[in-house]
């Protein structure tokens, strides 16, 4: 059981709460919740294995960096999206805007 | 691994899986968001941990402190009336773990078998190397994020924007 592991299961156990979290959350909000924590498990992952193995360092934490900049986007799109779902529909629960045309 | 970091570690993995719990299983959503911030300063101090301070403080400074404000936004303008609690979900919960336990089983596996670890104290990379790469080799990465921020700010205010005659 070296470092890199311990660092990867780190990762691992963000990986499974947010992918449960994801599949049982029944709001549009609480999913976007779960995939934050998805996406912070992959940039620990990456920058484990940059740091710990011969791999480029610099490439690492800049992919770190940019997993950052893109789960920010994701965010405003996805709060944009939520918005307009809720004009729409009345509500953000995943049952009730289930539907693709009616 | 030192006895020290060996228990910086043990605490930064308790404040994550104890966050991240919080996160996905309250049903208050303002709780779960409280929750997801403190998994994130775990893996910020986890980031610190491996020697990488500017991708630990990025941490704090991007999801801690901007995120979460985003995250914060849509809990509120989208609070029905009645309090912001999900119904209780019993049913999908043993499918979710089914669904979540896989991928983390095999991946284990992988992680395990996979990878050797050839360094045994991770050097530390100053900033200065850091924009070096962000500006030279992988310049491209660093405009297409750019771009890729800007179509997305756009984007929502499109989103956002009332339609005259719907209003």
């Amino acid at each position: 059981m070296n470092s890199l592991f311990l660092f990867h299961l780190a990762g691992l156990a963000l990986l499974g709460l947010g992918l449960f979290g994801l599949v049982q959350r029944k709001t549009l909000v609480g999913m976007l919740i779960s995939v934050e924590l998805l996406l912070n498990g992959a940039g620990l992952s990456i920058v484990a294995s940059a740091k710990l193995t011969p791999a480029d360092d610099v490439l690492g934490q800049l992919s770190s960096l940019l997993i950052m900049g893109l789960a920010a986007a994701e965010a405003t799109l996805v709060l944009a999206i939520i918005l307009v779902v809720l004009r729409r529909f009345g509500s953000v629960e995943t049952d009730t805007i289930a539907t693709l045309r009616d | 691994m030192e006895t020290l970091a060996f228990l910086a570690y043990v605490l930064y993995l308790a404040i994550i899986v104890g966050g991240g719990f919080v996160a996905v299983t309250n049903p208050n959503l303002v709780r779960a968001l409280i929750g997801l911030v403190a998994a994130m300063f775990g893996v910020a101090g986890m980031y610190f941990l491996m020697n990488a301070p500017f991708v630990g403080l990025m941490q704090l400074l991007i999801y801690v402190g901007a995120i979460s404000v985003l995250i914060f936004f849509a809990i509120m303008l989208t609070r029905p009336p009645a309090g912001g609690e999900e119904r209780a979900t019993s049913r999908r919960r043993p499918l979710a773990f089914v669904a979540a336990a896989t991928p983390v089983v095999l991946l284990g596996a992988v992680c395990l078998r996979a990878f050797k670890q050839t360094v045994d104290v991770p050097a530390e990379t100053g900033i200065k190397e850091l924009g070096q790469g962000l500006l030279g080799t992988y310049g491209l990465a660093f405009e297409l994020i750019s771009v890729v921020l800007l179509v997305a700010m756009a984007g929502a205010v499109l989103l956002g924007f009332k339609r005259r005659e719907e209003a």
